[in-house]
């Protein structure tokens, strides 16, 4: 986990402020954003690691969202987080190259596990 | 008499000898059928992937500069005057529904370069029912809706293995769509996991329609699709296929036509590529 940077997007501010306190506190390094359009400013900026992304979002969806990520930034792993799971939009993230899927509400543990196995394979992909 | 004796008992013995060395011979036989058609399989696959993926690429800027065009017309639209808005917002639609099958063209590029994509596969120590049930999760609301039921037996004891979990996810995720829509209504899917030394098992078992002996023999093949146009690319076990080889295991499969399916992974514990 160290060094691992993430960026989570979700239109609900509430669960970022809430989400960004808690993993603040497990000392990841995190920012939150409200948008897939904030999200791919932020990824101008800064060297991101894991994308947490909500798959419904106003807008620019989850799956639009992952599907520019992923071409303009292949090494960064994209984890979708999702209320309600549905079989297509679960097909379609995997296509589009998402990492995992997590149900909203989560563990935090899953969460920071699945965090870890997604910060592992961007480090094994930079080495190949 | 004595000789006689010991003959007709080293002869008694030789038959059964030849017959054990005969099964044994159509069992070898059947295998080199499998690994044939697996090859067969596998080569098609390579073909396809090759042509496929060439198409795929030159198909998807155009769709890049239609979808952003259409864009660009929306915004034009939303700043232009509202003096006709009934007509502002026929065109709207029709804007909006180019972006939709924009989408599913895209769609079906996206899955034709997923199995022609050269990129080694990236092995991660994985807990393959956790994996599994993740999956499970996902599709367990869908399922309720159509009382459809998934029974799960995980093996308890089942090794991590070393595999390429987002490739693996995708193949479980297609497998119970597959279950679900095979099954339409009311039916059950039994997920089950097991392993022996080498290898773990994984099996994806429906209630549904079952597949009857013609087309059991391509459904792995590109574009076998038994379903209506625009429900299904028949992309989705060609992609499982292409995926399991790539991970070193393969996909069995039984089915009988109105007596369900069931659809068998195998996978190697220690993978090394
Ligand atoms: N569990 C199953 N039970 C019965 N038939 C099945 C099952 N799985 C697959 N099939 C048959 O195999 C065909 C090919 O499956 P495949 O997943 O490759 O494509 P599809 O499901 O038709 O379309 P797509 O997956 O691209 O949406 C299906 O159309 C169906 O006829
Ligand atoms: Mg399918």
């Amino acid at each position: 986990m160290e060094n691992m940077k993430v960026l989570v997007v979700d239109d609900e501010g509430d669960f970022i402020e809430l989400f960004v306190k808690r993993l603040k506190k497990r000392q990841i390094d995190i920012i939150g954003v409200e948008s897939g359009y904030r999200a791919l400013d932020i990824l101008k900026k800064e060297k991101i690691d894991v994308v947490l992304l909500d798959v419904k979002m106003p807008g620019m969806d989850g799956i639009d969202t992952l599907r520019e990520i992923k071409t303009k930034y292949p090494l960064i792993e994209v984890i979708m987080i999702t209320g309600h799971g549905s079989v297509e939009s679960g097909l379609q993230g995997m296509i589009h190259g998402a990492y995992d899927y997590v149900l909203k509400p989560f563990d935090l543990e899953v969460l920071l596990n699945k965090l870890k196995k997604a910060f592992e394979r961007k480090r094994l992909k930079e080495k190949a | 008499m004595i000789i006689n004796v010991i003959l007709s008992l080293i002869s008694a013995n030789l038959l059964i000898f030849i017959i054990f060395l005969s099964k044994k011979i159509q069992k070898i036989k059947n295998e080199k059928c499998v690994l044939d058609q697996q090859l067969v399989q596998s080569q098609k696959l390579a073909a396809i992937g090759q042509l496929s993926s060439g198409i795929a690429h030159e198909i998807n800027n155009p769709l890049a500069i239609i979808n952003q065009e259409a864009e660009i017309s929306l915004h034009l639209l939303d700043s232009t005057n509202l003096k006709f808005e009934e007509q502002n917002k026929e065109l709207k639609d029709s804007l909006s529904q180019i972006k939709i099958q924009i989408k599913r063209c895209r769609e079906i590029t996206h899955r034709l370069l997923s199995f022609a994509r050269k990129n080694d596969p990236i092995i991660q120590q994985t807990d393959v029912n956790a994996l599994i049930e993740d999956m499970a999760l996902l599709v367990e609301k869908e399922a309720k809706l159509k009382s459809i039921v998934l029974i799960r037996k995980y093996s308890p004891e089942l090794p991590l293995i070393n595999t390429d979990p987002p490739l693996l996810r995708q193949v479980i995720l297609n497998l119970l769509n597959n279950a679900m829509q095979a099954i339409e209504k009311e039916g059950e899917i039994f997920i089950t996991t097991s392993f022996n030394p080498s290898k773990i098992e994984i099996s994806i078992k429906d209630t549904g329609s079952g597949i009857s002996k013609r087309n059991l023999d391509k459904i792995f093949d590109p574009f076998f699709t038994t379903k209506p146009p625009g429900k299904g690319t028949g992309l989705g076990l060609s992609i499982c296929i292409a995926i399991i080889n790539k991970l070193g295991g393969n996909i069995n499969v039984e089915s009988k036509e109105g007596q369900g399916s069931n659809f068998i992974i195998n996978l190697p514990i220690f993978y090394t590529f």
